[in-house]
């Protein structure tokens, strides 16, 4: 990190990589907990101020996306034929009935 | 089963402008086609040269406006046009992306890094929808 200080444009492009990351999964459970703890993660440190604490959850952050990334690989290794039953739309199947 | 459930999922790629006359004629506010899709879809594909193209139709700008509601929870009869800004609906620099990416998903579409973080209205969403669903 050659930075002191982590800008704002820095922390929404990395948010953004996570929520990008969690589209990759085809598994609707990792997906949406994915999707889920970035929100969360974000949302909680949102009213940091020191430079360095926010420095730290940056590199924390980083390292966590790393994590994601490596398991979106892995998922896709072993990738669901079926889809979760919270992926079906009910509309057209209760339609065809 | 499955199979059918996976085309009606996967319409709106195909032509969101048509869409958005099925939903006129049809009156319903989801993306899901009545019982016999199955048949209209090569009449779809027809109708989509018919489109006439200009800056930001307004059902592009409704589906903006309609994501836009869902991501801040605000009531469905909240004043929300395309002259309303993200942050005066209450919406910080994260629910901005979130909004972003959830457009991105609604209409299949790739946004730049540069590009989304100019965003700052309703227009100027769905102005850039536009310019990248024509590509």
């Amino acid at each position: 990190m050659a930075s002191t200080s982590v800008s704002k444009g820095q922390i929404l492009s990395l948010y953004r990589s996570f929520l990008r990351t969690a589209r990759q999964f085809r598994d609707y459970n990792i997906r949406e907990y994915t999707k889920r703890r970035t929100v969360d993660g974000f949302r909680q440190n949102r009213g940091l101020t020191d430079p360095s604490s926010i420095s730290a959850a940056f590199s924390e952050a980083k390292s966590q996306l790393d994590v994601a990334k490596r398991q979106a690989v892995v998922y896709s290794l072993y990738a669901p034929d079926i889809r979760s039953v919270m992926e079906t739309d009910l509309k057209v199947i209760v339609e065809r009935t | 089963m499955a199979s059918i459930t996976r085309a009606s999922v996967s319409m709106p790629s195909l032509s969101t402008s048509v869409n958005q006359s099925q939903r006129r004629i049809s009156g319903m506010n989801s993306v899901s086609f009545p019982v016999s899709g199955r048949s209209m879809i090569p009449s779809l594909r027809l109708q989509r040269g018919l489109q006439v193209c200009c800056a930001a139709k307004q059902e592009t700008v409704d589906k903006v406006v309609a994501i836009v509601k869902k991501q801040l929870a605000l009531p469905a009869d909240a004043a929300v046009n395309g002259e309303s800004k993200f942050a005066a609906l209450g919406a910080d620099s994260l629910d901005t992306v979130e909004i972003v990416m959830g457009l991105e998903e609604e209409f299949d579409i790739t946004v730049e890094e540069e590009s989304a973080q100019s965003i700052t209205t309703v227009q100027e969403a769905a102005d850039m929808i536009e310019k990248l669903v024509e590509k």
